[in-house]
């Protein structure tokens, strides 16, 4: 049975620029928003959209995408035909090898969608934070009658050069493309979202596998591709809340943004677009007596008994008494120990702090992107100080310094 | 026979003792009341079952059974979704000769062609108003340690002011205090009201599929209604029955002050430990979003749960998922149950919501804490 859209989501990325918080995890499994991990929100909108076939290609470390995604139960995507499919590389005959970039990873499965003969092919991102249908993108393909589109947001001029661009005409028809340029002709950023029909992406897909001189990117080598020989490509001008969570402070600013709906524009408490996610399966959050909490977001299993103010912490955490959290992303299962003062940080999964430890610190002005970050599982000691710009990957001893 | 599988299945009854918390089982029955922020009661029975490597249950129900059967679903989220066993449920007039039972021995009655079917050596009954973290392996052990044909299990705890007082005017709602010598069932006491800590039966039992078959069999046939009462207490001679005493957290849900002390007895964390630091309690994921806890709320001595909205003051609540509690409003000592809305500035003092309850704002609402006000699901105070 053929499907008329099928999804990809890249989710190889290392994200290195995550540093601790990916060492052992892939990025798009790293942990947002008090109850889900990054891949949650493409999965969903595939959901959402109506889209039931999904690979997602992973290399890094994907023991825990893995176990996370399972058979696709919490996105309902465990289905007889179709559903979700982790596609790690994998053996062949001839030529066995990790994806060389993300267009040599879509061409190595390229099997996996000839099965579903879809007509067109999504190319989603696994890294980036986004409430978006991808229905309204396809028709918008449609009507154009594109080869290929592009999701394009709209960015400030002065920030334009940061970004890959679309230079476009007044039909949104694609001219030229300016990579993070000094002198941008345009103000269109790349969400990094394709759609391609699939004809087209498999033809350029082998060329490109053919050329031994390609790096096998989107980006660098099938893009060009496709405007060199004059197809259409158009850029579809998405408007919703989009971040790519890419550093640690971009991170901790998403999630900063969660706690306040009304104005950053990601609204997770949408019942028309819910965001799917694998139940931590605890018990409901206790607030014992004279703990205090203030604009924050609390998941299953939490016990506060200290002091919780604009911080986000996910299932399991424990805040002790007398202990303070603030501006503060706290990850599963941590635990913040008596008088511990937690502030502008990411805590990452499991980590312990020790009790009357420091960790973090409010930023001077103008430097509200030094996060300071705990790794996954790591120990700090009793009255240990973390620094406002740490990035902790070992346990820190009884009153150490970090 | 791997160390966490067991060789035994287990009987569900999901009705029992129905009659004494009519409010809350107006639109459903004991095992689907919600308990402890985000729970059916019949979630820990199932989840320590599970966990205890017993995968094939069969709910027995009787009446009003459809938020059950909605809660449950395919029994997934128990991982219940088994090629061999799994869930089961059981509704009346299924099958020829199944009806509606008014005691266990016609309840298992309509069940026996299944029994009769099933491999597993041993058989589980328990009611389902009854909270706990129970470890059903211990019990085999013990079962099968001191050679029983069946076993009760027990807890050494005063007789539930809502049994000593049974508003149920027909004589279906049995309780039973055990004697005992050693662990050696030595009477089996209905209805008694003796004041202080009674063996006071779980009403969980333990035998072999075959024992039971046979037991049942011939008691329907003379006519017979309750297990305890006309099938275990004429045998405590001739059979050895015994009590096994379960010594960990348990609530026992008996009348509407007991659904209200229970769930406020959670908050303190002493009990919730207890409670919940044993085997993991499964139920339905619901894909709600975080708690929201907006700038200016107060929370104190409360359990919240996924989904809530807190702008208001809460002090000794339990809030289900996907309560919201507006500004300027205080609640205090409520249990608020599933998508219940409270608009702002009200005043709410012990008083049990039912689920997708809308309150107004500016509305007052008082009970006592021997008399909490009950308001029904979906009922709107405009």
């Amino acid at each position: 049975m053929a499907k008329e859209m099928v999804a990809m989501i890249l989710a190889g990325g290392q994200g290195s620029r995550l540093y601790a918080l990916t060492d052992k995890l892939a990025k798009p499994a790293v942990p947002f928003g008090g109850k889900y991990r990054i891949i949650d929100f493409p999965l969903s909108n595939c959901v959402n959209s109506g889209i039931d076939t999904v690979g997602i290609l992973t290399q890094y470390q994907p023991l825990v995408l893995n176990e996370y995604i399972g058979h696709g139960q919490p996105w309902d995507l465990d289905r007889l035909h179709g559903g979700v499919h982790v596609l790690p590389p994998y053996q062949q005959a001839k030529n066995s090898d990790w994806y060389k970039g993300t267009a040599n990873a879509i061409y190595q499965n390229l099997s996996f969608l000839r099965r579903y003969d879809p007509e067109y092919v999504i190319i989603l991102s696994g890294d980036q934070i986004c409430k978006q249908d991808y229905n309204d993108f396809l028709e918008f393909h449609k009507a154009k009658g594109a080869d290929f589109s592009v999701a394009v947001m709209e960015v400030p001029w002065d920030e334009a050069s940061r970004f890959g661009l679309m230079v476009t005409d007044s039909d949104d028809r694609i001219s030229e493309f300016q990579e993070k340029p000094k002198e941008p002709k345009s103000n269109l950023a790349s969400m990094g979202i394709y759609i391609f029909n699939f004809d087209v992406l498999e033809k350029y897909l082998e060329d490109d596998e053919a050329n031994p001189d390609s790096s096998n990117d989107f980006g660098n080598d099938i893009l060009p591709a496709l405007l060199r020989d004059g197809k259409k490509m158009f850029a579809y001008r998405f408007k919703g809340y989009w971040k790519d969570v890419g550093t640690i402070s971009s991170l901790w600013e998403a999630n900063m943004e969660v706690l306040n709906p009304e104005s950053s524009g990601i609204n997770l408490f949408d019942d028309d677009w819910k965001i799917y996610s694998r139940s931590s399966g605890k018990a409901a959050q206790y607030i014992a007596e004279g703990a205090v909490i203030d604009n924050a977001m609390l998941t299953n299993g939490c016990r506060v008994f200290g002091t919780v103010r604009h911080s986000i912490l996910f299932a399991g955490v424990e805040v002790e008494e007398g202990a303070v959290v603030e501006d503060a992303v706290v990850m599963g299962n941590v635990k913040i120990s008596k008088g511990a003062k937690v502030s502008h940080c990411i805590v990452g999964e499991g980590a312990t702090i020790g009790e009357n430890s420091v960790v973090g610190e409010k930023p001077s002005p103008g430097n509200e992107k030094n996060v300071a970050t705990v790794g996954p599982g790591v120990k700090i000691g009793a009255r240990a100080v973390i620094s406002g710009t740490a990035m902790v990957k070992e346990d820190v001893e009884e009153g150490g310094k970090c | 026979m791997l160390k966490n599988k067991h060789d035994a299945i287990a009987v569900i009854f999901a009705n029992s003792y129905d009659n004494e918390v009519p409010s809350l089982v107006n639109e459903r029955l004991m095992a689907s009341i919600p308990f402890a922020g985000r729970y059916r009661l019949v979630d820990f029975t199932l989840s320590s079952l599970v966990d205890c490597g017993i995968n094939n249950v069969s709910i027995i129900v009787k009446k009003n059974y459809r938020s059950l059967m909605r809660h449950l679903g395919s029994g997934r989220p128990w991982d219940l979704v088994r090629k061999n066993g799994g869930l089961n449920i059981v509704p009346p007039y299924a099958e020829k000769g199944i009806k509606v039972y008014n005691g266990r021995v016609e309840a298992v009655a309509s069940i026996l062609e299944f029994l009769k079917g099933c491999k597993e050596q041993y058989v589980f009954m328990t009611d389902s108003n009854i909270v706990c973290n129970f470890d059903f392996t211990d019990m085999i052990r013990a079962h099968i340690d001191s050679g029983a044909d069946v076993s009760i299990a027990y807890k050494n705890e005063p007789i539930p002011y809502g049994f000593m007082n049974l508003q149920s005017t027909q004589a279906t709602d049995l309780y039973y205090t055990l004697d005992l010598d050693g662990n050696r069932v030595t009477s089996i006491n209905t209805n008694s009201k003796e004041y202080g800590p009674q063996n006071l039966s779980m009403n969980l039992y333990l035998t072999e599929r075959e024992k039971l078959i046979e037991q049942i069999e011939k008691a329907y046939a003379q006519g017979h209604i309750f297990y305890e009462r006309d099938v275990l207490a004429p045998m405590i001679e001739t059979s050895k029955i015994c009590g096994y005493e379960f010594k960990g957290y348990s609530a026992r849900i008996t009348d509407m002050v007991s659904y209200f002390e229970e769930n406020m007895k959670l908050l303190n964390p002493d009990n919730f430990k207890n409670l919940f630091d044993g085997f993991n309690v499964y139920t339905t994921v619901r894909d709600d979003n975080p708690a929201r806890y907006c700038s200016g709320s107060k929370v104190s001595n409360s359990l919240v749960a996924d989904g809530c909205v807190i702008e208001g003051e809460v002090d000794n609540c339990v809030l289900f998922r996907g309560v919201h509690v507006g500004k300027g409003t205080h609640i205090r000592n409520c249990i608020v149950m599933q998508d219940t809305v409270i608009a702002g500035n009200c005043d709410i003092e012990y008083t049990i919501m039912d689920k997708e309850v809308s309150v107004a704002s500016g509305k007052s609402i008082k009970g006592e804490r021997t008399f909490p006000v009950f308001v029904p699901a979906f009922k709107q105070i405009l």
